[in-house]
């Protein structure tokens, strides 16, 4: 981007990588993926990562690699399915959608509809039926994949709305965690989500299920 | 990511062995504006769209355009990898992708404006080159068409 004449600063997550690849500018900020800035809901320590980077922007000799002095806080260690023991493996995907519904809208309505939900095109109202098409996914035997979703855009592929259709089941989920328990962290909606709900056995169940008929490509998408 | 002294074996590994491009040495354009007379563009690596927009596809080098105006509910991310936690992400999407903060920098005056448009990218790229020689390029050539001055970068 600077080659066609357009000054750059990036948040960098990975030291190592930028040593090597040298943007000219660069704020190495010492947080894991999918906290760059830090801290969620914490504007004031956002600010001062977003100043940090934006002070580099009139340096001459690159490259600059910076390091943003504050530490997060975000678990150094990601939480995986496989890691934890299950309490909920008889429990019905299904109902617990529909009994977890009113915390999901409750959610919606505290956060002016925001919401990671959408990404399958399936409206919320229809994940029972969602959950029904992966318990066939994950049960499926013969083929690849069992018959198609009715509702899937025809411009995505199978594989991918699948990977869709997981992720909205567990943003659906979190989101509505969150919505109940405002305190719990990272690890802890992990731990609740991987541990202790029946949507969440689904998903690594289907994970493992894909996995075993080597698909690691949509599998490594859902759980791991 | 954590220094990696903090990381356990695997994940020190698994950081250590993604591939990257090794380059010897930068490329600057100069920058001398003063922060409050500067339009500003966001662009990111995340995987963030517009909601109905179409979704990336892993490892797909394209872009996708993000109205500045666009308000947080009407964006979502389709990286999809379990490799990193998105629970901070689903509580503040200004924790990647800090929009909100922009407009606070141009109400308090503190920064000059924001482009009409952002950009965003999709990340976990094992071999960006489309992107280093074309798409790359060409979002930066759009964005100074824009009038942007500078551009803030972030990742997933």
């Amino acid at each position: 981007m600077e080659a066609p004449g357009l000054p750059t600063t990036t948040l960098v997550l990975l030291k190592e990588h930028a040593q090597r690849v040298k943007p000219p500018r660069a704020l190495f900020v010492p947080f894991p993926y999918g906290f760059a800035l830090g801290k969620a809901d914490d504007p004031a320590f956002q600010h001062r990562v977003i100043a940090a980077a934006l002070a580099l922007l009139p340096a001459t000799n690159a490259p600059v690699l910076a390091e943003f002095p504050e530490a997060g806080d975000a678990p150094a260690r990601l939480i995986q399915a496989s890691a934890l023991p299950r309490s909920n493996s008889d429990g019905d995907p299904a109902d617990e959608i529909t009994a977890t519904r009113r915390y999901y809208l409750r959610w919606l309505e505290e956060h002016g509809g925001r919401t990671q939900v959408g990404l399958s095109g399936i409206s919320q109202q229809r994940f029972r039926g969602l959950v029904g098409f992966l318990q066939q996914c994950r049960d499926g035997v013969a083929e690849d994949y069992p018959e198609d979703y009715p509702e899937r855009h025809a411009d995505k592929p199978l594989p991918q709305f699948i990977r869709h259709a997981a992720d909205d089941l567990k943003a659906f989920m979190i989101e509505a965690r969150m919505a109940q328990r405002p305190q719990d962290g990272a690890n802890q909606l992990q731990e609740w989500f991987w541990g202790e709900t029946a949507v969440g056995h689904l998903l690594s169940s289907l994970a493992a299920s894909l996995r075993e008929r080597g698909d690691e490509r949509t599998a490594a998408g859902i759980a791991r | 990511m954590p220094r990696l002294e903090d990381l356990s074996d695997a994940q020190r590994q698994a950081v250590l062995s993604f591939p990257c491009f090794d380059f010897d040495d930068s490329l600057l354009t100069p920058f001398s504006k003063r922060l409050a007379q500067t339009r500003l563009a966001l662009v990111t690596t995340a995987g963030l769209h517009v909601l109905g927009d179409r979704p990336f596809a892993g490892g797909e080098q394209g872009y996708r355009v993000i109205p500045a105006a666009t308000q947080a509910k009407d964006i979502v991310m389709s990286h999809t990898s379990i490799g990193f936690d998105r629970t901070a992400y689903y509580r503040d999407i200004n924790v990647t992708f800090p929009i909100d903060r922009l407009r606070e920098l141009v109400d308090r005056g503190e920064l000059g404006s924001l482009t009409q448009n952002f950009y965003s990218f999709m990340g976990a790229q094992t071999n960006p080159r489309q992107i280093l020689d074309e798409t790359g390029p060409e979002v930066a050539r759009l964005l100074l068409a824009e009038g942007a001055d500078a551009a803030l970068l972030t990742p997933t």
